[in-house]
């Protein structure tokens, strides 16, 4: 496929690529619990396992995070979706898009992955119901045409869950 | 390709183009389409007009801005050309405080060569780097935001060697590759410094967001565009060591008739026992004009 889309992703830059590559180390040398980093030789897309902690809801469940960098990640928010199938939660669409303020507005460059996947357990953790998200159909359909999650205008009403 | 100059010849990126057909359906393409946060399109909008840090103005600029506007503030503003010549402004996107800072830190520092100041920041800098590293932050957090700003540092005060030039200042002050870093610098010494002391923060922290001191760091602290308050001043001036002047512009008026202009220092709370407060005035060098909900830089007659 030559579609110019693949040529308009940025690479990162230099600062980018050495915080990456200290934060890889510092994940194989400490990984969070419950998280495995699936290998490749891309330092710019990260594929990582989640296993739902035990005694909630997601107990001995699988899932997929991608996460993508940016050119000039840490200042800008890495995007991080669940690949399909996504964990049935009140905050998770069905296209693995995650409603959570840390990976938007919230993002901060004293964030690492290890923290945000952390987050994104406990999120998981806390969940009370196994749901989807009450307009889940028709964000799915809005995202159709490949809208990335950081270009949507989230709501964080709801932080009981 | 123009970004191809970029790319560190490690296989680690030269591996990163995407290849497989799902990957390049999938994001890239739709980045400029009409679905970009608002937020970002104001900001878009904010920063064609003006750069993050402006040209030095007349005070005169900031009365012909009120000219039909309140006569209060035009009355405030003939107060303050009293004791100030100039303004250069700062755009609006949150980080302006941090952004004043920075500028008129270093623009005193290149104009004093004050080498004994520099040396009195730098440990301070050394000490804000222990305080996160104590806090549990790992030190690639925030390694790249520190050793930029004593980059800076080092190029407006150079020892044997030529300063960089005032407008060199100005291009760097301009750049988001430099400028966006040491704010960022700024914003994990203030979160430090505010986590360090929490119990001395907790009641402003609580009055000001009702949230706990660590919650308020995270999300009104260490997050970019977020906008500073009297406590994100408060413990950069006391981490760094550096007086703070603020001037409040605002409609506020005295019943007594006279019109003045309320100002507040923010002088470090000094761990020795001297406290420079009780020693007699003090005159920070860094003035910041506050406007509700901004902040310019200001220069003393």
């Amino acid at each position: 496929m030559t579609s110019p889309s693949a040529s308009s992703r940025k690479t990162l830059s230099k600062i980018a690529t050495n915080r990456l590559q200290k934060e890889l180390m510092e994940w194989q040398v400490n990984p969070p619990t419950g998280f495995k980093h699936k290998v490749t030789d891309n330092l710019q897309r990260w594929v990582i396992e989640v296993n739902g902690a035990p005694g909630t809801l997601y107990a001995n469940e699988t899932f997929q995070l991608q996460v993508d960098f940016p050119e000039h990640y840490p200042m800008e928010a890495p995007q991080v979706i669940f690949i399909p199938p996504a964990p049935l939660h009140p905050h998770i669409y069905s296209n693995g898009h995650i409603c959570l303020d840390i990976l938007y507005d919230s993002w901060s460059p004293a964030m690492t992955v290890s923290s945000v996947c952390i987050s994104i357990l406990s999120m998981l953790s806390s969940s009370s119901t196994k749901q989807r998200p009450n307009d889940d159909e028709r964000y799915v359909k809005n995202c159709r045409n490949g809208r990335s999650p950081k270009e949507t205008r989230w709501w964080f009403h709801d932080d009981k869950v | 390709m123009e970004n191809q100059d970029e790319i560190p010849v490690e296989p680690e990126t030269e591996s990163s183009t995407f290849v497989s057909a799902y990957e390049a359906d999938d994001w890239s393409n739709y980045k400029d389409s009409d679905v970009m946060l608002q937020q970002s399109a104001i900001w878009e909008e904010d920063a064609a007009k003006s750069p993050f840090v402006g040209d030095k103005e007349p005070l005169t600029s900031l009365e012909a801005e009120y000219k039909s506007g309140s006569p209060i503030l035009l009355e405030k503003i003939k107060v303050l050309s009293q004791q100030y010549a100039a303004i250069r402004r700062t755009r609006g996107d949150g980080n302006c405080f941090f952004r004043s800072f920075m500028f008129s830190y270093l623009e005193h520092i290149l104009e004093s060569q004050d080498q004994a100041e520099v040396d009195r920041i730098k440990t301070n800098v050394e000490k804000c780097r222990k305080t996160l590293q104590g806090l549990g932050y790992a030190d690639f957090t925030f390694e790249d935001f520190f050793s930029l700003f004593i980059e800076q540092l080092d190029s407006v005060l150079t020892g044997n060697e030529v300063p960089i030039s005032h407008d060199e200042l100005i291009v760097r002050s301009r750049d988001q590759s430099i400028s966006d870093y040491v704010v960022m610098f700024f914003r994990f010494v203030t979160s430090g410094e505010i986590r360090k002391r929490s119990e001395f923060f907790e009641p402003f922290i609580f009055g000001l967001s009702n949230t706990t001191v660590e919650q308020f760091c995270k999300t009104s602290v260490e997050p970019m565009g977020e906008e500073s308050d009297h406590v994100h001043i408060t413990a950069l001036s006391d981490a760094l060591g550096v007086p703070i002047r603020v001037v409040y512009l605002d409609r506020s008026s005295c019943d007594t008739g006279g019109v003045s202009v309320n100002h507040h220092d923010f002088v470090p709370a000094s761990d020795d026992n001297t406290p420079s407060a009780s020693t007699g005035e003090t005159n920070p060098f860094i003035v910041l004009l506050y406007r509700p909900g901004h902040y310019d830089i200001l220069y003393r007659k």
